[in-house]
């Protein structure tokens, strides 16, 4: 029996976590109108349904958009940010580096409304782009972290050896920098992505007309439950599990190697 | 391909730390020269002011000639080689020695050429498409040789370059290093804290304390005739026997030597184990074997003189008379072994 607890326990746990997640699959393929017992199916329908809904498929692309384009900027000022403080003296470098990751301990939703003071402050539409910007104010922080932590001595001794073989600072990040820190990069890009591909609260206050997946999905759940919203979710899920298992696969394995 | 360096009056403090002391050195084109000393001696800070990593607070760097101590690393006609090899890990061998002439603005081709000439120089052209992690450390070694030397510079600088290899190996790789040096003429300035090593290899040691230089020349005159007691202790093994150095000569438990002294008052004699024994030479009376352990080539032996009792002086005896612990035996020297400092 003792022998047993264990496994038990680790079931409960694995049930705890993937239950939700296994129930809102099931009855994305529900046959009827509530994704509620009894089961009735397996059914498309609701797929076919919200792949032909323009404002859903419309919203799935935006989010696509938004959390590759944020991403790719935050990695490339994380990258600058934390390659800079790494070899270069700067004044005060310790208090910047705590300066830049800080913010990773403030809630979205004070971002967001910090942003969106600014916002009409300065002036001008909220749009993707607002958006993307707040996207890149809470990712910064995350990919200038994984960097900052993935640089070390035997790469900066690459660099200096690139160096004195002749080669100008640009050079020496994109011929060696760069690929010797791929695995880092991309951890910090996939991350990144995953994290703005549902992140709510900063594009619900940041967007209007053009909106993010999860504020679509939100403003559908005020109309009350539908397998609609199943599948949507299940959809999600399944974007945003390939984005880890893609991470695992390129990024992991290869660190391994 | 190869330069004379010249270094005048090159000095260099971190913060408290003296590194460098008005450190002055002639090294001649084609010269494989070792800088030697224990850490903390400013022998890597004197190669990191000669590649231009470090620039020195004071003094002039000259390399074939010409003035480059404010020059940057790249522009310089030297190259480094790290101790940690600093190889590229995500390119092929091929593509690692062909990094310099690739920055230098060689074509494809014609630098893949000069590639596959340098890894065959090192033996490893059979190798060239794989990546470092598949290497083992000499090879790796061997393969960061290959490409400091792919860009023809005029000095070679190496950074402890056999630290990391195990000592079979280290010796294999400092009779190779010698050899290669040899066959492309480049003027190599090798740092070491391994005298052994820099015997091996080089043409002239510089022996550094303390930031400054202690002696410089041929490793059988360091070794034999040691401009300082430091340099004497650290190129090998040393009895030392305090003396006082009178006009007459110097002042011994074993009697007044007949030797030159560079002036009056306390001072050491230096003799070196191999040079202690019972074969000809000046009879220095008798001696008590304490210790006595086999090393193939010879005995090694503490013995103490019983005209100073609590001395204990090494020595190297035949390996076809065993000594045993407790007897007594005639103890001699020669006068040309022997070396004498002024201390203090």
């Amino acid at each position: 029996m003792m022998r047993m607890l264990p496994f038990v326990y680790l079931a409960g746990v694995f049930g705890f976590i993937y239950l939700p997640i296994a129930t809102l699959v099931l009855f994305s393929f529900q046959d009827g109108t509530l994704p509620v017992p009894p089961f009735a199916g397996p059914s498309l329908r609701w797929y076919a349904d919200i792949l032909g809904d323009d404002a859903l498929t419309e919203a799935l692309l935006n989010s696509l958009l938004v959390g590759l384009g944020s991403s790719a900027v935050a990695v490339a000022l994380g990258f600058l940010a934390a390659y800079g403080l790494a070899r270069h003296r700067v004044p005060g470098a310790s208090f910047l580096r705590g300066m830049l990751i800080a913010p990773l301990t403030v809630s979205y939703l004070v971002i967001g409304l910090g942003l969106l003071i600014l916002r009409t402050r300065i002036g001008g539409d909220l749009s993707l782009w607002t958006a993307g910007i707040g996207h890149v104010v809470i990712n910064l922080p995350l990919c200038f972290a994984i960097l900052a932590a993935s640089m070390d001595a035997r790469h900066e001794n690459a660099e200096r050896a690139a160096r004195d073989l002749g080669a100008g600072e640009a050079r020496v990040i994109l011929l060696v920098t760069v690929p010797m820190l791929m695995p880092a990069i991309l951890a910090a890009f996939f991350l990144a992505v995953t994290l703005s591909w549902d992140e709510f609260i900063i594009a619900f206050l940041l967007t209007r007309f053009d909106v993010t997946l999860p504020v679509e999905i939100w403003s559908m759940l005020r109309s009350g439950l539908s397998p609609r919203l199943n599948a949507i979710g299940s959809l999600v899920f399944l974007v945003s599990a390939t984005l880890v298992l893609a991470l695992e696969l390129l990024v992991l394995a290869r660190q391994r190697a | 391909m190869t330069a004379a360096v010249s270094l005048r009056g090159i000095d260099h403090r971190f913060g408290a730390l003296h590194a460098l002391r008005d450190v002055s050195l002639e090294i001649a084109a084609g010269e494989y020269v070792a800088l030697l000393g224990p850490s903390g001696c400013g022998k890597s800070t004197l190669l990191a002011v000669l590649g231009g990593f470090i620039a020195a607070a004071r003094g002039t760097v000259l390399i074939g000639g010409r003035d480059m101590t404010g020059v940057a690393p790249a522009r310089r006609p030297t190259t480094t080689m790290f101790q940690d090899y600093a190889l590229f890990p995500h390119m092929s061998l091929r593509d690692n020695v062909a990094f310099g002439p690739r920055m230098a603005g060689v074509v494809r081709s014609a630098r893949g050429a000069r590639a596959m000439e340098m890894l065959d120089l090192v033996g490893l052209a059979a190798e060239a498409a794989k990546r470092p992690h598949q290497l083992s450390g000499g090879q790796r070694q061997r393969v960061a040789l290959a490409r400091a030397l792919a860009v023809r510079p005029d000095v070679l600088l190496l950074d402890e370059p056999l630290g990391a290899l195990d000592l079979k190996l280290r010796r294999a790789m400092q009779d190779e290093l010698k050899t290669i040096q040899r066959h492309v003429g480049t003027t190599f300035v090798h740092v070491t804290h391994d005298q052994e090593e820099a015997m091996a290899i080089a043409d002239r040691i510089v022996v550094m304390n303390a930031g400054a230089i202690e002696d410089a020349g041929p490793p059988d005159r360091v070794y034999r005739r040691p401009a300082t007691l430091f340099a004497a202790d650290f190129m090998g093994e040393m009895n030392h026997i305090p003396a006082k150095a009178t006009p007459a000569g110097l002042v011994t438990p074993f009697g007044t030597l007949d030797l030159p002294v560079p002036g009056t008052g306390p001072a050491m004699l230096c003799i070196r184990p191999e040079a202690l024994g019972t074969g000809p030479g000046l009879a220095l009376g008798t001696a008590r074997i304490r210790d006595a352990a086999f090393f193939g080539a010879h005995w090694r032996a503490q013995l103490s003189p019983d005209c100073a009792p609590d001395l204990v002086l090494k020595a190297l005896l035949p390996p076809n008379e065993v000594p045993v612990a407790g007897d007594t035996l005639t103890l001699r020297a020669d006068l040309a072994t022997m070396c004498v400092f002024m201390e203090g």
